[in-house]
């Protein structure tokens, strides 16, 4: 009984398959091979069903249905690509790169950025049929530095829209007007900085065309080398959220969220997505410090520093013996680091006189 | 936390209380926010009104440092109206009838009296989170930053254990976690009473299990803290070695830790950036940081990830780790011969019982939450699942204390901090991020509006404010965020350092300074 | 005495199900348009956040948010109004004057709307209000069902429609037949959804009675925004109660206690007929608790106005816009039998529907069977306007032909030109012309030649009319319509009405055909919802009958 309720089967493509009540046919072809295209589709999100292109033809159903809102049902027979559901696909691609500006952005706009580009070459769609207006209009005058809002770009699939409320809750833009003429627009039309934006970036994270760009990360547009990833845990705070930080000749361009990251799965906070750029700030110490004769720091070598420091723990061990030395650890650095210095009062001076932040 | 952060979708009921999540930890907020947009009720305890208070269904706007008397009166209805669980209360739980007793006492018109709050939203908050099928707190700094804290985290551990809104999915009590890595600080055994997770010193067993990892005796006695060690500086407490802290910013009462610290004979500070406390230091080292080095921690709900470098450290800073080693092997203490984070962490799972079941390879992915016990266990997301630790439930018979400095006519109004969204801390990172400055470029006092006029002062002009210890100089914000006779500032901006003003008083157990309360003086500037 | 403050205007409808729309009325009427404050004040009344709240309210396009804006007068620009020059008409009324879709007033064009006041002329110093005409009485004396007592004197009010045999079928429901009955003698009699769609009404009853969840919600579709119709006004300004009984029969047949009359914006007239008679019906005891005595038959209705947006007719933006969110329409399934209002279960009928259920009930479903024609099932209500002789709303037997209703119900043309072309369902179903005037109506027919006859709208064109322009009015106002939601129709809307105004596309006629006909067949395939996939079937037609206009335009 349980089983029957449980599992279910459908024909894929002429493949059967299983799936469990509930999930949609575009969520089971996800598990096939033969990608659904779609603009409007985030997994985080609740379907929406605007783009069209995940339309697939159902056994005795007239039209096609869009796969991401579909509920996959028993029986069911679907068929994702055929001559006349790809040729659909072709003629949306095809209308949708009529209405933008550009279709091609730098993949530092956001990470989601390229899906526009791809589809439309995957259905080679860039043939400049469908000639008319423009929707969407860039604000140029919105100075915010960390949010790109090129709306020429804009194809209204409300990716932003949605994560902003759904995901973030922050519901600070919404879809102004109707038909071609729709715009996402704050509270009253304003800038982000006056509407209830936390300038997170998951909508610049989630716009298919690079509509909404990072800015930070967009100041190193154009420059030659590759971009490479790597996934360490944002510095801020104690939730955890992994991010993709990206790098080029050694300089970190960008942050990410890691969609997969298991504390945070994509989101992020202003801090954890714009505030990474401390780490090769001119400010940084590059060299030790030690206090000369004269009262000031000056740079030394690490061996310098490092018996200046071990002296100066030698002494106090000497004169006032182990309980006069005291460690602090960091809630801010690495377990490793916390380790090595409990370690190193414990098994230094054979004392507990150890602590962390965490009081302040 | 007990409950695991994708739990924080899952409660019918949400208590807030003395945490401003949605700008201190906005991504676990987006949890509780999914959650109320699945129709979950939430109650909001806190001084101010901030955003989480606008999107409570309750809102109960304490004063500061009451919230164990609102706690009580919460208790005293739930016991009042039957709303126990009685069921889980005689399963898991020792000590209820004394303390049932004891509320007997806690009206909640005793409670109104001193929080402020009407009792009867005292009582709807009561029979809200006591009628949940899934209550869930969650706190933060405001709950432990008081002279109370250990206290307050108790009395909330009191209205779960009543009400079993504890191990089970979308229940528990949740601390957040302010610091990235305050809770593998923790795990990692920097703190005076625990050896590596959470192995109490004055265990014989451990002294013992330490002494033959570590090659010589250790006391089986807590070490000071570092409030009590600040305190003993130039006396007891003569060389200190600082990692990753701006002690003289973010610690209360600024005048005294800058006189602790000046009187050392020696201190060693290793930081990313030369910081106040650096400045005083007499040997600063370069640490590599935040995408520069390789590394694990623990999150707000045990979760244990890696860190991995992105870049080439900057200049010739090094990771913490190996300054410390190098600094241990030329005192010629043995046990630093590390090559790489990657030792440094299988030997804190060699011999930590809570992270025994992991090592370098096994966090790859960070999927573990520990205690990890051993090898092949999944994790524990969700503690106190079935049996505590430490087998039932203990209900504490505690009463409600004033904080440790209370308003008179010399310092008529409530001071409380805390952080912003846009800023962390004392901004030695967030404040160097370009483009930060463009929504939050200086630091303000937030007067409520009649509150701005009844004390002469003007929106965004400028005043003084001082409290026992300090003054400082600050620019007035007029904002119905703060409730009359009650002001906020972060410590955020070192041209307006607000710790000069903190540190009334500290808890008695844990010594976490008060830094959520404290009576000042307001005077147009 | 002062305005009502917004706090009190907001407490007046807090607690009110389905708060936002009336709350945005009460806001527009007292200040004549919506300030930034209404909307923050609204916003926080209501929690509803600021930005969705602002762009909800742009999506409509009644809701004045300038100073002053309510009472500007706006003039009709839909296709039969422009037959009669209202272009002329706007130019006259001078600054501050603004076209906008159909209001329903195709019987007696031009319709202007001012405040709260629908005005008909066709110059600005004839302009004046005046009521809905009652339907002319069919020529051969056939037995009607929507119409068949709408003539009685005094019908509207609720003595009157209970001298007529007002709220019989009611008792006859409560008294003498069960639920399940009821449901059943609605099926029996073939009756099917009269706002276009179709649907078997006994079928949707039955499946809203058996659909698991609480409280149920019976919705009338009173958002007539077609084109080309305006059968639902007369139905309503004439026989009120009509659509109070049918839908208390909806509310007996299937459980459901709460009730919702979404009316279009353009009908300020009717909303005050409507009040008055939900009034009436509830002091009479027929709304309320028990009614009729019967224990626990519990039916409240309440009123909705619209704000301006034809794709609120369509159900799943219906629900949407009463529950104050966005009105995009909703994906299906789940449909609104199961997941209707606030995700309930829920009947969505249009006005002809749920005022054909009472005679139905008390005449039997044989009755109503019979009387269309052969096999097919009932009447259809027909608002047929345009260049024809006598204009107006015609009861007929389903099936009866067009050539029928046109020449000899209605008199043929209004000038000495022949007829060219009609349209059906109001603008959706696209023209019918040359042969094809032979079809019968009923949806069998008219389907075969490629449209369909869907709410029962058709606007005549005679031989002196431009084609192509009407195609280009139809497609503007379906640009104009077109919520955004979905991609074919928001874009291929557009670019079919820029083509057919020539401002954009292939300049000869072999490369526009292939762009018409690709952008045509995306849209039916793949749009959303009915209007997207509506449309095209104006180019597809256009293309049929009339090539050589296209060709001669693009030259």
């Amino acid at each position: 009984m349980i089983e029957k309720d449980d599992s279910r089967t459908m024909i894929l493509d002429g493949v059967e398959v299983s799936f469990t009540p509930g999930e949609t046919i575009y969520e089971v072809a996800s598990r096939s091979p033969g990608e659904i295209p779609t603009l409007c589709y985030d997994k985080r999100l609740d379907p929406f069903g605007g783009c069209r292109l995940c339309v697939v033809e159902v056994e005795g159903v007239r039209n096609p249905v869009a796969s991401c809102t579909t509920p996959a049902s028993e029986g069911m027979e679907v068929r994702t690509s055929t001559e006349a559901i790809d040729e659909h696909r072709r003629i949306l691609l095809e209308l949708v790169a009529s209405e933008n500006r550009q279709i091609d952005v730098d993949p530092l706009r956001g990470y989601a950025s390229q899906e526009l580009t791809e589809l439309v070459d995957r259905y080679e769609a860039r043939t400049g049929r469908f000639e008319g207006a423009r929707s969407g209009s860039s604000r140029t005058d919105d100075d915010n530095p960390f949010i790109l809002r090129d709306y020429d770009l804009c194809i209204s699939c409300y990716r932003c829209v949605r994560v902003c409320a759904e995901e973030e809750g922050d519901h600070a833009i919404n879809v102004l007007n109707r038909g071609f003429e729709t715009r996402i627009s704050t509270e009253f039309d304003g800038s982000l900085k006056d509407s209830d934006c936390t300038f997170c970036g998951q909508c610049v994270q989630t716009c298919p065309t690079g509509a909404l760009g990072d800015r930070k990360a967009m100041r190193y547009e154009g420059e030659p080398g590759n971009i490479e990833k790597t996934r360490p845990i944002c510095p801020y705070c104690g939730v955890g959220c992994s991010i993709d930080v990206m790098t080029r000749d050694d300089r970190i361009i960008g942050v990410q969220p890691a969609m997969d990251g298991p504390a945070n799965l994509g989101a992020l906070c202003i801090k954890g997505q714009f505030a990474y750029d401390f780490v090769q700030h001119p400010d940084r110490l590059s060299t030790p410090l030690i206090r000369g004769e004269d009262g000031e720091l000056h740079e030394a070598t690490w061996d310098e520093a490092l018996d200046r420091a071990a002296a100066g723990f030698k002494e106090a061990l000497e004169k006032h013996g182990a309980e006069s030395v005291y460690g602090v650890a960091s809630g801010r650095a690495p377990n490793e680091a916390a380790y090595t210095m409990q370690k190193f009062i414990r098994a230094g001076f054979g004392t507990n006189q150890i602590d962390n932040c965490s009081r302040a | 936390m007990s409950n695991p952060l994708v739990d924080m979708q899952k409660p019918d009921v949400i208590f807030c209380i003395g945490t401003n999540m949605t700008e201190c930890h906005p991504v676990a907020a987006t949890g509780i926010k999914k959650a109320l947009a699945k129709g979950a009720r939430m109650i909001v305890a806190d001084p101010r009104r901030i955003r989480l208070a606008e999107l409570a269904d309750l809102y109960l706007p304490i004063r500061v440092g009451s919230d164990v008397a609102l706690l009580l009166g919460m208790a005293h209805v739930i016991s009042r109206e039957g709303l126990a669980d009685e069921a889980f209360i005689a399963e898991r739980t020792t000590g209820s009838e004394e303390f049932r007793k004891h509320l007997e006492q806690f009206t909640p018109e005793w409670a109104a009296e001193i929080t402020g709050v009407n009792a009867a939203d005292i009582e709807q908050a009561a029979l809200l989170y006591a009628g949940a099928e899934r209550g869930a707190i969650y706190y933060t700094l405001g709950i432990t930053e008081h002279i109370c804290g250990v206290d307050n985290v108790k009395s909330l551990c009191n209205l779960a254990l009543m009400t079993g809104h504890i191990g089970r999915e979308g229940t528990g009590i949740n601390p957040l976690r302010g610091q990235n890595n305050i809770q593998g600080a923790g795990d990692s055994g920097a703190i005076p009473a625990n050896y590596p997770g959470f192995q109490p010193v004055v265990d014989p067993a451990n002294q013992a299990k330490f002494r033959k990892l570590y090659g010589r005796e250790i006391p089986a006695e807590v070490g000071i803290t570092k409030v009590t060690a600040l305190d003993r500086c130039g006396e007891q407490i003569r060389a200190m070695i600082i990692d990753g802290e701006n002690t003289l910013v973010s610690d209360p009462d600024r005048k005294h830790c800058q006189h602790a610290l000046e009187s050392l004979d020696h201190l060693v500070v290793i930081d990313l950036f030369l910081t106040e406390t650096g400045e005083l230091a007499d040997v600063v080292f370069p640490a590599a940081g935040f995408g520069e080095t390789d590394g694990t921690c623990a999150n707000t709900e045990r979760r244990v990830q890696r860190l991995r470098a992105a870049v080439t450290p900057h200049g010739q800073a090094k990771p913490d780790w190996w300054i410390i080693s190098q600094l241990a092997r030329r005192l010629g203490i043995d046990g630093f011969e590390y090559e790489s984070a990657r030792d440094v962490f299988n030997e804190l799972c060699d011999l930590s019982p809570i992270y025994a079941g992991l090592d370098w390879d096994l966090v790859e992915n960070g999927e573990y939450q520990w205690p990890v016990p051993e090898r092949g266990h999944p994790g524990t997301p969700i503690l106190h699942e079935g049996e505590f630790e430490n087998g039932r439930g203990i209900f504490s018979v505690l009463s409600y204390r004033d904080p440790a400095e209370t308003i008179d006519d010399e310092y008529p109004v409530w001071l409380t901090t805390g952080r912003r969204l846009e800023s962390y801390h004392t901004r030695t990172q967030s404040g160097r991020a370009h483009g930060i400055d463009y929504l939050l470029s200086e630091e303000t006092l937030e007067v409520h509006p009649d509150d701005v006029s009844a004390w002469g002062l003007e929106d965004a002009g400028w005043c003084e404010l001082a409290s026992r210890r300090g003054a400082v100089r600050v620019k007035v914000q007029a904002t119905d965020r703060s409730p009359r006779g009650t002001v906020f500032c972060s410590f955020s901006f070192n041209d307006v350092p607000v710790n000069i003003l903190t540190g009334s008083g500290y808890d008695p157990v844990t010594q976490t300074a008060e830094l959520k309360v404290c009576p000042v003086r307001i005077s147009k500037a | 005495m002062s305005a009502t403050s917004d706090q009190d205007l907001i407490e007046s409808w807090r607690d009110e199900p389905a708060p936002l729309l009336p709350v945005l009325h009460a806001f527009h009427d007292r200040d004549g348009y919506l300030s930034e404050e209404s909307m923050r004040s609204i916003s926080q009344g209501l929690r509803t956040p600021i930005a969705e709240l602002f762009t909800t309210v742009s999506f409509y396009h009644h809701l004045a948010t300038e100073e002053g804006g309510k009472e500007k007068p706006r003039v009709c620009n839909g296709p039969v109004c422009c037959l009669r020059d209202a272009g002329k008409l706007l130019e006259e009324l001078g600054e501050g004057a603004t076209a906008m879709p159909c209001p329903g007033r195709c019987d007696e064009p031009v319709a202007v709307l001012r405040g709260d006041e629908v005005l008909l002329g066709l110059s600005a110093t004839e302009l004046s209000p005046i009521p809905s005409p009652l339907p002319a009485p069919n020529p051969g004396g056939l037995d009607e069902c929507v119409f068949g007592s709408i003539r009685e004197p005094g019908r509207s009010t609720l003595e009157g429609y209970r001298k007529t045999g007002g709220y019989e079928a009611l008792e006859k429901a409560v008294n003498k037949m069960t639920p399940a009955e009821l449901v059943e003698e609605i099926s029996d009699s073939g009756l099917a959804g009269r706002g276009g769609a179709g649907f078997p009404t006994g079928r949707k009853w039955k499946a809203v009675a058996e659909a698991p969840g609480n409280p149920k919600t019976i919705v009338c579709n009173a958002d007539e925004g077609e084109p080309g119709c305006f059968k639902d006004r007369a139905i309503m300004d004439h026989d009120p109660h009509a659509v109070i009984e049918g839908m208390a029969l909806a509310a007996r047949a299937t459980g459901a206690t709460r009730g919702f009359i979404y009316l279009r914006y353009e009908y300020p007239g009717t909303c005050a007929i409507l009040e008055r008679a939900l009034n009436e019906a509830k002091a009479a005891g027929l709304l309320g608790e028990n009614i009729l005595g019967a224990d626990g038959f519990d039916f409240r209705i309440h009123l909705r106005r619209g704000a301006g947006a034809y794709i609120c007719g369509e159900e799943g933006s219906l629900l949407n816009s009463l529950e104050g969110k966005h009105p995009f329409p909703r994906n299906r399934p789940p449909y609104p039998v199961t997941h209707g209002f606030e995700d309930l279960p829920t009947v969505v009928n249009n006005v002809e529907t749920l005022v054909s259920a009472p005679p139905i009930v008390l005449r039997g479903a044989a009755w109503y069977q019979a009387l269309g024609e052969g096999e097919l099932a009932g009447t259809k209500v027909i608002s047929l306007s345009g260049d024809i002789a006598r204009a107006g709303n015609n009861e007929v037997p389903m099936g009866l032909p067009l050539g029928t209703l046109l020449h000899d119900w209605a008199g043929g043309p209004a000038r000495e030109h022949e007829l060219q072309a009609v349209t059906m369902a109001g603008l959706s179903g696209g023209f019918l012309a040359g042969d094809d005037l032979d079809v019968t109506l009923d949806e069998p027919s008219i389907r075969s030649r490629g449209s369909f006859l869907g709410a029962g709208g058709i606007i005549v064109f005679d031989q002196g009319r431009d084609m192509v322009a009407a195609a280009r009015n139809a497609m503007e106002f379906f640009a104009d319509e077109s919520c955004g939601k979905c991609f074919p129709c928001r874009i291929g809307t557009k670019r079919l009405t820029e083509r057919l105004a020539g401002s954009s596309g292939p300049g000869e006629m072999a490369g526009w055909e292939a762009e018409v006909r690709d952008i045509g067949k995306v849209m039916k395939a793949t749009s959303a919802c009915g209007l997207g996939m509506a449309a095209p079937l104006i180019t597809e037609s256009l293309l049929k009958y009339f090539p050589e206009e296209i060709a001669r335009r693009l030259k």
